[in-house]
């Protein structure tokens, strides 16, 4: 037999208390309701209006009751003087009612004090990551001194491994996007240069520019979203699967096994990457030198040592190893604090990438400033 | 064995811990594990068995009380002891917690090469005992923790946690998870080792059976500290309504007619 919708009859007894009989039959449920949904609910509309005592119930006749069904009875019966029903359409309909009587979320009320509530928090946690990043420090340079009195303990391995990932499989993506920034800077300077008649000052410009800053920003950039994400999210699954808990409690220690040869890695792959995307823009610019200003590239190569001293090149070196080791220190320290769930994990590696960035760049201006009479 | 000064694995004393923003889990607890036993720890959803755990294997430090594992505690200063100390305990994580990218060869490998000391060769050699151990064959050595069975999981970790011929196994959930039959075998598989090793254990499970078949003493954890610790006759007649739950339930009864057909 298909099932019968859900329906409702209404009728009307004259001289009775309770004049009003309403007979509810069919599947109440959420699919039989689909079909009469308008109709049934225009008819409970209109029986709430009336006193509920005039209204007497009889669901005898229900097929079937769901959440959905009882829910829309409910709200119509409350206070109902009489009814007729099964033990089990009862139990329902009690549930269901319970249901309806837990007020709903209470909204947020206005505090003025919330914006301070608010800064504070956050500083209080800023000044936590500060502490555990100093904490992280320390127990850094501890293990080293410690792995320098047993060399046979430094781990190799994971050191190599590193180095790998963060720095030859970053050369193609960091060269490209060096060659094309080579590009880009070279053809603007030049349209501006070539007005003045100092075409051979753009060696000048794009050579200073390059190796001292851009060579070095744009590698640790590309290194932080790389390989900084990468390793938090590493270590944040990590701690997801206990992993960093099993390495605990072997007695192994956690900063000597997986932060430091990250960090010391890094610091070591970041120069020679940012190297390689120093030759990659400075071959760019040769290539756009050659095009929009002819000059040759003999006469490049030739006015580059003049024009850019050795200076600014170790400068840009020395800044990418720093940068390499605040971006591996960074994503470290939010990669162990990642919590043993997944919106955490998330957080983790967002958060990683852009604190990176921003130490590299806060780095970069601190070295800038200190270093300005100097190249 | 009468060299050895700590007469207990472990030993917890007046312990306070606090989780979360001051909510306190343990007040005041106090329980030891001697040497020679295998001590359950049972207790309700949400009592803090795993949290207690932690705290005994470092991974927490109190806010008060002595943890002492092996006479040592995890505060001491002198690294070498306290790692010494650690290489004594093999733990058995709920999920394995195996190194995903490690083999399973060098997983159980991880311990022994981290203590050092020994070739290559040798490591190979135990490995494929501990392996072997733990019912499972040289060729699962060369597969990745990704490519194997929940129940292989576990017995891998238990190979790891073997790997160090431990004084101590703490196993957390060693058979949650896993089907009847392979928890029965898992239960003999820790029988057997038991009886060629001769290691303490702390437990953690839900699972009656396991804890019948396994267990010589019980603890109960609950009210934040130590309810009841005894063997499985004395914390029956307690009339607590947790133990008389736990113990005297359905469930309990049913594990309990097992556990004596069993033996």
């Amino acid at each position: 037999m298909p099932a019968r919708d859900a329906a409702l009859e209404i009728e009307t007894v004259e001289n009775d208390p309770v004049p009003l009989r309403v007979r509810a039959y069919g599947e109440w449920t959420f699919n039989g309701l689909k079909a009469r949904r308008e109709e049934i609910l225009r008819d409970l509309d209109e029986l709430r209006r009336n006193p509920p005592q005039r209204l007497a119930w009889d669901l005898t006749s229900v097929d079937d009751l769901d959440d959905t069904g009882a829910l829309w009875l409910a709200r119509a019966m409350r206070g109902a003087q009489r009814f007729e029903g099964t033990p089990r359409h009862r139990e329902i309909l009690d549930r269901v009612s319970q249901g309806l009587r837990v007020p709903g979320a209470l909204g947020r009320r206005f505090d003025p004090l919330r914006p301070v509530v608010t800064t504070g928090e956050a500083a209080m946690r800023f000044a936590v990551h500060l502490g555990d990043a100093t904490v992280l420090l320390g127990r850094l340079v501890l293990d080293a001194g410690a792995l320098m009195r047993r060399p046979r303990d430094v781990p190799l391995r994971e050191f190599s491994a590193a180095i790998y990932r963060a720095g030859v499989t970053a050369l193609p993506v960091t060269m490209l996007v060096g060659f094309l920034v080579g590009i880009v800077l070279t053809y603007l300077s030049a349209l501006q240069l070539k007005r003045y008649g100092a075409d051979l000052l753009v060696i000048n410009i794009v050579g200073v520019g390059v190796v001292r800053e851009l060579g070095p920003m744009l590698a640790s950039i590309i290194a932080a979203g790389r390989s900084g994400s990468a390793i938090t999210a590493q270590l944040g699954v990590m701690r997801v699967t206990e992993e960093i808990e099993a390495l605990s409690v072997m007695g192994v220690s956690v900063t000597t096994r997986l932060v430091l040869p990250k960090v010391i890695a890094l610091a070591v792959a970041l120069p020679l990457v940012s190297f390689c995307t120093d030759l990659a823009a400075l071959a760019g610019a040769m290539l756009v030198s050659r095009f929009t200003l002819g000059i040759t590239p003999e006469a490049f190569l030739e006015g580059l040592p003049r024009a850019v001293e050795a200076v600014n090149f170790w400068i840009g070196i020395g800044k990418s190893a720093a940068f390499g080791f605040a971006v591996a220190f960074v994503a470290c320290h939010f990669g162990l604090r990642v919590l043993p769930n997944t919106e955490s994990l998330a957080a983790g590696v967002t958060n990683s990438v852009v604190a990176a960035i921003t130490c590299v760049i806060i780095l970069d201006a601190i070295v800038a400033i200190l270093l300005r009479n100097v190249g | 064995m009468s060299a050895e000064p700590a007469a207990y694995a472990i030993e917890i004393e007046g312990l306070v811990n606090v989780v979360g923003a001051g909510q306190v889990l343990h007040r005041d607890l106090s329980l030891q594990v001697r040497r020679d036993e295998v001590m359950t720890l049972v207790g309700g959803s949400g009592s803090g068995k795993t949290q207690l755990l932690r705290v005994i294997l470092g991974l927490k430090r109190p806010v008060a009380g002595s943890v002492r594992v092996f006479g040592v505690s995890w505060n001491d200063p002198g690294f070498k002891k306290v790692r010494d100390t650690r290489r004594r305990m093999g733990m058995l994580f709920q999920n394995g917690a195996l190194f995903s990218a490690l083999t399973v060869f060098d997983n159980v490998a991880f311990p022994l090469r981290e203590r050092g000391g020994l070739s290559e060769k040798k490591i190979r050699a135990i490995v494929h005992t501990k392996l072997s151990e733990v019912e499972l064959e040289p060729r699962h050595g060369e597969l990745l923790p990704a490519n194997l069975s929940g129940g292989m999981v576990k017995r891998v970790a238990l190979a790891r946690a073997l790997a160090l011929a431990p004084d101590l196994l703490v196993l957390d959930e060693p058979t949650a998870g896993l089907d009847p039959d392979r928890s029965e075998r898992f239960v003999q598989l820790i029988r057997r080792l038991r009886a060629d090793h001769r290691f303490a254990v702390l437990m953690v499970t839900h699972d009656l059976d396991t804890l019948y078949e396994l267990t010589d003493r019980v603890a109960v954890l609950g009210d934040q500290h130590i309810i009841a610790c005894g063997t499985l006759d004395e914390v029956h007649e307690l009339p607590h309504p947790f133990v008389q739950n736990f113990f005297r339930g359905d469930r309990g009864r049913r594990a309990l007619a097992q556990g004596e057909a069993a033996a």
